[in-house]
């Protein structure tokens, strides 16, 4: 992919004097939602703040779209940025808020003007918008928050925690506004501690710990190279004892557990390939009735807990 | 939706210019400044010295007229309208605007890093210079509204009064209200903007701005008397201010009478004072305003 389309960390490094923020990271990121995910110090916050240009390494480069952050005025023109801090100077209200920022984009009155109303009915805020960011829900900051990301229009959003503090149903809105965004041709970076809205929708994601990238990509992808744990599956049938007393013939099926409900077995192998042709053959054998196959580890949380989780790292 | 209109688009129209953006950070803080009865008043009454200026201006040159409306008006001739007379005025506005700043200062920076808004404003085409010029220039406004603009409008309508012949005797007045005004609204904007940004609670930069102003006197004055010297003047803002209004404003005679209290301290000295603090300022402004809120 060109350059120009990427975002490009080569060899970062950032330490806060003596102490580590991360540390020697060479990432490209391509257009589409990508997540960072990790605990508490491992660096996300840093990543985001290299990558807008907040912070400067200590060692390396970044180029967000082939743009230095020595060069504001078209790195900043691309990229809209969302902190995790309740971040409002006192006393201003959404709408001013959004218009002043948008004024110091460089846009006229009236077009900051179109762009603030713009972006606060994106976030459904249009009728609080004269009201005082002070006097806002937790909920309305954080769309506040989003509409001053989104409302000069940027080509990478760097969102920090951009689900916290959202309802049910305005989580669902913004999960399916950063996929249109990502549909768009948009970077979309998020961070991000709700595993299953991680999941739902990453197209990659970056997994931190300790300053440091401990894996990257597409997460069914992450998942097969891990070979340390084997992949599990999740079988819902109606004779499980069958199935799992023939799974054995296989010398990479390492573990079977028979559900609870005796509706079903979780079957952890090394080879998820060769598993399934298995299944298929003991299936018509001994014809049993299949309700559902499906892999039960190959997401954000259990990626995680194999590769942070289990390190002694701390909690998410 | 056609697959076509759902790519990406850029903003392609004409933007502001680059230069004045600063410009929209003092915005609101103006509007404040305006809505608050406080403020207005406060601005009014730091007008007073300058009205007193200019009545005593226009009652010197109609002494003869106020006599034929039966008001004797001959002791005003013991004033003379020179350097002399503008050094007292803008020695008093040196006070009134310290006033000033301190009450609008300590409220420009503390909320914004109290909030941890510095990466909403710094995550945009926009530089920590340009957002301290910007909130600088809400003290720097109001201030020169009340010192250096009122100074000249009394400069000319003295010189319309007098004549032009006055204006070239007394041409230093000129430069010396516009730079010393510049150079002393600097040099508290800096301190008080400095304060506004290490103290993040409002009352308590106010306190600390009165306390450097009145502590560093009360220090240079021990200092004086410890160790026998002159040089702890210096650590007094208002004396070194003073000095520097003495030799902007005065020529050679009259400042050989002015300064007979500092003969021993030459005047760049309370020059040199000022730019120094305005430097230590600018440095605790640049350790504070960070673009990004580092946790240790």
């Amino acid at each position: 992919m060109q350059s120009d389309r990427l975002i490009v960390f080569d060899n970062v490094s950032k330490f806060y004097g003596e102490v580590l923020g991360i540390n020697r990271i060479t990432l490209s990121i391509a257009p589409g939602v990508t997540s960072l995910v990790g605990p508490n110090g491992a660096g996300k916050t840093t990543l985001m703040n290299l990558m807008t240009g907040l912070l400067r390494p200590t060692k390396g480069a970044i180029r967000v779209l082939d743009i230095p952050p020595s060069d504001p005025e078209r790195f900043y023109r691309n990229i809209g940025y969302c902190s995790q801090f309740d971040a409002f100077p006192k006393g201003l209200s959404g709408y001013h808020m959004i218009h002043s920022m948008m004024s110091l984009h460089g846009f006229s009155g009236s077009e900051a003007e179109s762009r603030t109303w713009n972006a606060l009915e994106r976030v459904g805020m249009t009728d609080a918008a004269h009201r005082r960011v002070a006097g806002y829900s937790k909920g309305m900051r954080q769309r506040i928050r989003l509409a001053l990301a989104l409302a000069h229009d940027p080509k990478v959003l760097v969102l920090d925690e951009p689900l916290n503090g959202l309802d049910p149903m305005a989580r669902a809105e913004v999960i399916d506004l950063f996929r249109k965004f990502a549909d768009s041709g948009m970077h979309v970076i998020i961070s991000s501690h709700i595993m299953h809205e991680v999941d739902i929708v990453s197209d990659s994601v970056i997994m931190l710990s300790g300053g440091y990238v401990v894996a990257e990509g597409n997460i069914q992808g992450v998942r097969h190279e891990m070979e340390d744990h084997p992949i599990q599956i999740l079988v819902r049938c109606d004779r499980p004892a069958v199935v799992a007393s023939n799974v054995f013939q296989q010398d990479s099926v390492v573990e079977v557990k028979i559900h609870t409900d005796g509706r079903g077995l979780l079957v952890s192998t090394r080879n998820p390939d060769q598993f399934y042709d298995l299944l298929n053959r003991i299936v018509l054998e001994n014809r049993i009735a299949v309700e559902g196959v499906s892999p039960a580890d190959e997401n954000v949380h259990a990626v995680y807990q194999y590769l942070v989780g289990s390190n002694g790292a701390g909690p998410l | 939706m056609a697959v076509y209109k759902r790519t990406y688009t850029r903003y392609s129209g004409p933007l502001t210019s680059e230069r004045w953006r600063c410009m929209i950070i003092p915005r609101y803080a103006f509007q404040t400044v305006l809505a608050s009865r406080f403020y207005t008043g406060a601005f009014v009454l730091a007008l007073v010295p300058h009205l007193i200026a200019l009545l005593l201006i226009y009652f010197r040159s109609h002494i003869d007229a106020l006599g034929g409306l039966g008001i004797d008006a001959r002791g005003l001739q013991i004033i003379s309208i020179n350097g002399g007379f503008f050094i007292n005025l803008f020695i008093v506005e040196t006070f009134v605007s310290f006033f000033l700043v301190a009450l609008l200062g300590p409220g420009l920076i503390a909320p914004d890093l109290a909030n941890n808004a510095m990466p909403l404003y710094l995550s945009r085409p926009f530089s920590r210079a340009e957002y301290v010029i910007g909130k600088m220039s809400v003290l720097l406004t109001v201030t020169s509204l009340i010192t250096w603009v009122p100074g000249l409008l009394l400069f000319s309508i003295q010189t319309a009064l007098a004549g032009l012949s006055w204006s070239w005797d007394n041409f230093r007045i000129l430069p010396a209200i516009l730079l010393g005004s510049l150079l002393w609204l600097l040099t508290i904007s800096l301190i008080a903007l400095a304060l506004s940004a290490w103290v993040k609670w409002r009352p308590v930069a106010a306190a600390a701005l009165f306390g450097i102003f009145f502590v560093s006197a009360g220090f240079g004055t021990v200092t004086n008397a410890l160790l026998l010297t002159r040089w702890g003047t210096l650590l007094n803002l208002a004396s070194a201010m003073g000095m520097v209004w003495r030799w902007l404003f005065l020529n050679e005679m009259q400042y050989r009478v002015a300064t007979f209290p500092f003969e021993t301290m030459p005047s760049w000295t309370g020059l040199v004072s000022l730019v120094f603090v305005c430097g230590l300022a600018l440095v605790l402004l640049a350790w504070k305003i960070r673009p990004a809120q580092v946790v240790r």
